[in-house]
């Protein structure tokens, strides 16, 4: 048998296989250094802070946690959140990434090691992320083998797509939740293959932790019964498919019911029906087993067609009953939203109006995952060719993940594991069949073609080693089976199909190897400078800190929102209630530490809507709303001096079409575009839009500060007006370097019962109209 | 900080060894007209002092003493008594004026039939004065006094001024009122009075013309107020007088029949004492909450906790100079508001414990923060505010009922099913192990 290299020969398999395995810790600890050192950009290039909106309060609830212990912070009611509501946190959070956190500040400090909670809780997402990349280690194990496995390990950990949402500071539910979700599916491919209840149960407990730190559980609750029940489908029942289910569902169910968030919603909802539906379909399928081992196969036939239609017409008419019946809730708009992108604009505005539920654009698929979005099509063709138990899950996980990453740009997260690790199969089987040195042989046709099927080492690393073993297998595989369809051997056959049978198929000659291996290698090594690059400067912006470039191209940093929260926190009462959208609320609670109106726990639509409508009316008709909820303050966020295009102008239309939704007599969204349809807020912006709240607030005194030449708003690229708005209602209390952030005070009652507009005229001074005395009733002649 | 000043006030009124009548001071700064002798009030003037007022003239054109001298003001009251200027100092501007009110300085100003700052600020405290030069007239009764100089019945109103006085000549302008709750009408005018440009009755067919317009732009009639009383937000009060003669020596001595003195002396006497703060002054000493059975009050509330809520008022005393613990107040109520009163109660004084005011109720079942709140406002007395914030949470997790009788069929259905399962396992365990032998050799067969 012909080699393209020649391998050293003298070597032990004991010595092989320490080596490798050793290689495979070295690389698995170089591959977690890697992710935790990339994801630290946010630190070293600003500062150790916590990121963003969210993670504000997950912080603030932390620090509770950390500073009364959990019973305290079980029953934590925030008074200061969602005034006069107040939130119960306990009840309305999940508690899974205060809890890890908790824990490891409470052993740390058991341990003498008297470590900050805020540098936990910034650090959280990097280690955790460590914990990922070896986890989609043992899953792609599972699905191909160990060279595999590194690689997905590797990619898992430099993605953009996984990083976006686990840089340091970005103290989010997720950041602990794509470990938790990766193990969980390994540990359930484990107890699917070996049908072990302590895998399932193992399952089960990852799933309880799963549903205790994130929303997206629901994702594993019908990924599982979607895996089994295509399993059933393919006639592909097993009591190793019964046991691991059977233990993942019923302990795992139970579990997360523990959870206060979750409760009854297990068996109360529809978004969890699916798993129940295969529970029950599983007892079915099995009991049908059962039976057919003790029954004829025609009276078997005829049971099974009874008995399938019954219990489908029975179970359909149960669930339809149930949900009439209200003891099933129905599907939850969020829901509706996955499917019909438009819904969420249409009926449920506060969903649409936040970012991250937008659908993806395409770019974004090649910012998040580069090559490995070319490669992941390779991979699940892949393991269509073996089509094992866990392949189908595989197949599964990537259709389902996709289509919700093209729904909602927050789904890119769990679309990112399975590209990783369909594109580590396809990678590594590349690798395997260019490294491996055996050559097809010419002169016997009738092996070449299982050759390459070898397993040929781990990674490239320890491939030369491997030759004495691989020789050995290949024979004995091609005597046992000489038309097995290996994975490589499937790769090759789909690379030349045009190769006729008789001819010799493989790879001959090294140069041909060199040439695509040096092609592969410089993929790598493409996808590492654009990973770092996108790293360092998409996704590791604190976004409490925005930065800018200097002429001289040095760093400029932009610290409005800090300034001016530090201004609420210093100079304003303990108990004075600030008013802002709700997407400041976390940061607002978290850094200035004073109660608000709503935040980006958005459960209230109403209250919400409420601060819509405050801020898109006019002054009059706003502060009796503001004087209803006691509001002391009203912050806002405004961008035109510097073109900060996130500010409240632009957010202002979901504020108006949020509180429209609410009351649909008072505000109109059209009133607030000009009469060609155009958003201006110039001279021609609409009197609606320039009478509301919000507008004049943005630009109270902007035009001064062009000292009478035209004020241009930079972000909407439009002149202002010279003559700015007026405020009757409100005083300006604050404003920051940047005017990023302005503050206004709300003003108290005027002392003489007028109202303030005319309080304020007669402050500056104007005549006011005289008035006759009130007419009375007619007096009767 | 006006607190603070509540404290040190009584404290400078003794220092100052005065005989202090007013519960916020007793420094006076009276802005006197040059046209109006000092001499022609000296009676009014003398009253004042006799009670322990210490009095300072000014002339509206003078620049000082200033009213307001860094942000802070200079007197306890001042007394407007320039019905005729039509330019004051710079530091006496109607916005100053008003400012004054928010320093808790109380305020008497008299107008005139003519157009002065003082008549575009009386619109401000919504007096709806007539035209300038209009002034009130009536023919009746017969008298020999110009149609301009008229006695007005003065009933006790709101107990401010003392029950049966004599009349009270009033020679000045009237002012209709605005709807706004915060005034206080001391004196109206009588049913047959009406403004008019002028003694001869020119205008009566215009007033006749506008009467059967439903009244509006009528100046006529008992609706309309003479002596004006304001109370602000701030408890200062402002009071306008119609004309400045009422507190003049000549009407205080004029006889209103033969061998009767008007009541226009007492008539000043009691607005003065009005309008400085010396009566009808409450104040809420503290608010104290508690749960049912303890007596420190709880940082939060769980829902349906039964909750007293105990306030204590007292009553400003200007005999005494003291605050004095009152439970005259009959109608006083407690909201427990979130957003919206949730719960509304009378606050009844309790009896045996003068000015302690005290309910007990029980929480609502909603959490949130919730407030509770006094808002007692009568006219003519102070008001009564005050907001204390708690928050109403849920119960704690142990605080449930541990054990429900309703679900005793699912501890029955959990327990028997454990005792099944060891049951089941001691049974599997403990069984025959002859059959799966025998089945693994027929399998290997």
């Amino acid at each position: 048998m012909p080699l393209a290299y020649t391998l050293p020969s003298n070597l032990s398999p004991a010595t092989v296989a320490n080596t490798s395995s050793l290689l495979r810790i070295v690389a698995l600890a170089l591959i977690s250094g890697a992710a935790i050192a990339s994801r630290l950009f946010a630190v070293v290039n600003f500062e150790s802070i916590i990121h963003e909106f969210d993670p504000w309060f997950n912080y603030r609830a932390t620090r509770v946690l950390a500073e009364k212990g959990f019973y305290a912070f079980w029953n934590w009611f925030d008074h200061t959140a969602w005034y006069p509501l107040g939130r119960v946190v306990g009840g309305t959070i999940y508690p899974g990434l205060m809890a890890t956190s908790g824990v490891i500040y409470n052993v740390l400090h058991a341990l003498n090691l008297p470590v900050d909670i805020r540098n936990i809780c910034v650090l959280l997402a990097p280690g955790f992320s460590a914990l990922t990349a070896w986890s989609t280690y043992m899953f792609t194990k599972e699905m191909k083998d160990e060279s595999a496995g590194l690689l997905a390990a590797a990619f898992i950990g430099i993605a953009p797509g996984y990083i976006s949402r686990s840089v340091a500071g970005s103290y989010d539910n997720e950041a602990i939740a794509i470990f938790l979700l990766m193990f969980t599916f390994y540990c359930w491919i484990k107890a699917l293959k070996t049908g072990s209840v302590l895998f399932g149960t193992l399952t089960a407990l990852f799933y309880f932790y799963m549903v205790a730190a994130w929303g997206g559980y629901a994702f594993i609750t019908n990924m599982i019964p979607l895996h089994a029940l295509t399993l059933i489908l393919m006639g592909r029942f097993s009591s190793r498919l019964y046991t691991a289910y059977s233990s993942w569902y019923a302990i795992g169910t139970l579990a997360s019911m523990q959870v206060p968030f979750v409760g009854f919603q297990p068996v109360r909802t529809s978004e969890h029906m699916a798993a129940l539906g295969v529970f029950g379909l599983l007892q079915i399928v099995a009991f049908a087993e059962l039976v057919r081992a003790h029954v004829s196969s025609r009276h078997f036939q005829s049971i099974l067609f009874g008995s399938v239609i019954g219990i489908g017409v029975l179970g359909v008419f149960a669930f339809a009953g149930l949900t009439y019946k209200g003891w099933i809730a129905p599907w939850t708009g969020r829901f509706y939203s996955l499917w019909d992108t438009g819904y969420a604009k249409k009926y449920i505005p506060i969903i649409a109006s936040v970012s991250e539920h937008q659908p993806t654009a395409w770019p974004s698929f090649f910012m998040d995952l580069q090559f490995l979005i070319f490669l992941f099509p390779a991979g699940v063709i892949l393991c269509f060719r073996e089509l094992r138990d866990e392949h189908v899950f595989v197949i599964i996980y990537a259709v389902v993940a996709s289509y919700f990453a093209g729904v909602m740009v927050r789904l890119m997260l769990t679309l990112t594991p399975v590209v990783c690790v369909a594109a580590a199969v396809a990678f590594s089987s590349l690798l395997d069949t260019y490294i491996d040195p055996v050559e097809p042989d010419v002169l016997a046709p009738s092996t070449q073609a299982t050759e390459a099927e070898v397993p040929a080492g781990d990674s490239p690393a320890n491939a030369p080693s491997g030759s004495a073993t691989t020789s050995k297998k290949a024979k004995k595989a091609a005597a046992a089976d000489a038309s097995s369809s290996g994975l490589a051997s499937g790769v090759l056959a789909a690379m030349s199909p045009s190769g006729k049978s008789a001819k010799p198929r493989g790879i001959f000659g090294l140069d041909t190897r060199i040439v695509v291996i040096a092609n592969a290698l410089g993929m790598l090594l493409f996808f590492v400078l654009h990973c770092t690059y996108v790293t360092s400067s998409a996704y590791s912006s604190p976004s409490v800190v925005l930065a800018s470039q200097n002429p001289d191209g040095s760093q400029h940093i932009i610290d409005d929102f800090r300034e001016a929260y530090y201004w609420l926190r210093q100079n304003t009462p303990q108990d004075a209630v600030v008013m802002s959208w709700w997407d400041y609320g976390y940061q607002i609670a978290g850094m200035a530490d004073r109660p608000t109106l709503v935040d980006n726990n958005t459960w209230n639509n109403t209250h919400i809507a409420t601060v819509g409508k405050a801020m898109s009316s006019p002054e009059e008709v706003a502060y009796p709303i503001l004087r209803k909820h006691d509001v002391d303050y009203v912050l806002i966020i405004f961008g035109g001096l510097i073109g900060y295009s996130g500010d409240d102008i632009n957010k202002f239309l979901w504020m108006v079409r949020i509180a429209q939704g609410v009351w649909p007599e008072e505000i109109q969204e059209p009133n607030y575009f000009t009469a060609k349809g155009e958003y201006r807020v110039d001279d021609q912006a609409a009197p609606a839009m320039k009478n509301s709240l919000m507008y004049k607030m943005s630009y109270y005194r902007f035009a001064e500060l062009y000292g009478g030449n035209s004020a241009v708003d930079r972000v909407r690229g439009q002149q202002v007006p010279k003559t700015g708005p007026t405020l009757d209602y409100l005083d300006e209390a604050f404003t920051s370097e940047n005017w990023i952030v302005r503050i206004y005070q709300v003003k108290k009652e005027d002392l003489l019962g007028r109202d303030l507009k005319t309080a304020n005229s007669f402050d500056q001074g104007k005549k006011r109209k005289k008035s006759k005395p009130l007419a009375r009733r007619k007096a009767v002649v | 900080m006006r607190f603070l000043r509540k404290l040190l006030l009584p404290v400078l009124a003794l220092a100052s060894l005065a005989l202090a009548r007013s519960s916020t001071g007793d420094s006076v700064l009276i802005l006197l007209d040059p046209s109006l002798k000092k001499e022609n009030f000296s009676v009014f003037f003398g009253d004042l002092e006799n009670k322990g007022y210490q009095l300072t003239f000014r002339s509206p054109k003078d620049a000082t003493p200033e009213i307001i001298k860094d942000d802070v003001a200079q007197f306890a009251h001042v007394v407007v008594f320039a019905p005729n200027t039509k330019t004051f100092a710079a530091d006496v501007t109607p916005q100053a004026l008003v400012s004054l009110l928010s320093k808790n300085t109380n305020l008497l100003l008299a107008l005139s039939p003519k157009q002065t700052p003082l008549t575009s600020l009386a619109s401000e405290f919504s007096l709806i004065l007539p035209p300038p030069g209009t002034p009130l007239i009536s023919h009746f009764p017969k008298r020999d006094t110009p149609a301009t100089v008229i006695p007005v019945d003065a009933p006790a109103a709101y107990d401010i001024i003392s029950p049966n006085l004599p009349p009270v000549w009033f020679s000045g302008v009237p002012q209709a009122l605005g709807n706004n709750p915060m005034l206080v009408p001391l004196l109206k005018a009588p049913t047959h009075a009406f403004a008019s440009d002028g003694d001869s009755d020119s205008g009566a067919d215009a007033l006749v013309e506008a009467a059967e317009k439903s009244g509006e732009g009528l100046w006529a009639g008992s609706s309309l107020s003479l002596v004006t009383g304001f109370q602000a937000l701030t408890n200062a009060r402002a009071t306008w007088v119609g004309g400045v003669e009422m507190f003049s020596d000549e009407f205080f001595n004029k006889e209103i029949s033969k061998g009767v003195k008007s009541g226009n002396r007492q008539f000043a006497s009691d607005v003065a004492a009005w309008t400085f703060q010396e009566n009808h002054v409450l104040r809420i000493d503290t608010v104290e909450h508690h749960r049912v059975n303890e007596t420190l009050p709880s940082e939060t509330y769980t829902i349906n906790d039964r909750v007293t809520y105990t306030a204590y008022i007292s009553k400003y005393d200007s005999e005494l100079d003291v605050w004095e613990p009152y439970s005259g107040i009959k109608d006083l109520q407690l909201e427990f508001t979130m957003l919206d009163p949730h719960i509304r109660t009378s606050l009844p004084p309790v009896a045996g414990e003068p000015g302690k005011y005290s309910v007990t109720f029980r929480v609502p079942d909603r959490h949130g923060v919730f407030k509770f709140v006094i808002d007692y406002k009568r006219k003519g007395w102070t008001y009564l505010t005050s907001s204390t914030v708690v928050p109403v949470v849920p119960p704690r997790h142990d605080e449930y009922p541990r054990f429900l009788s309703a679900a005793w069929p699912y501890y029955a259905g959990a327990f028997s099913t454990s005792a099944a399962f060891v049951l089941f396992v001691a049974l599997w365990l403990a069984g025959d192990d002859r059959e799966p032998k025998k089945s693994k050799g027929a399998k290997s067969e």
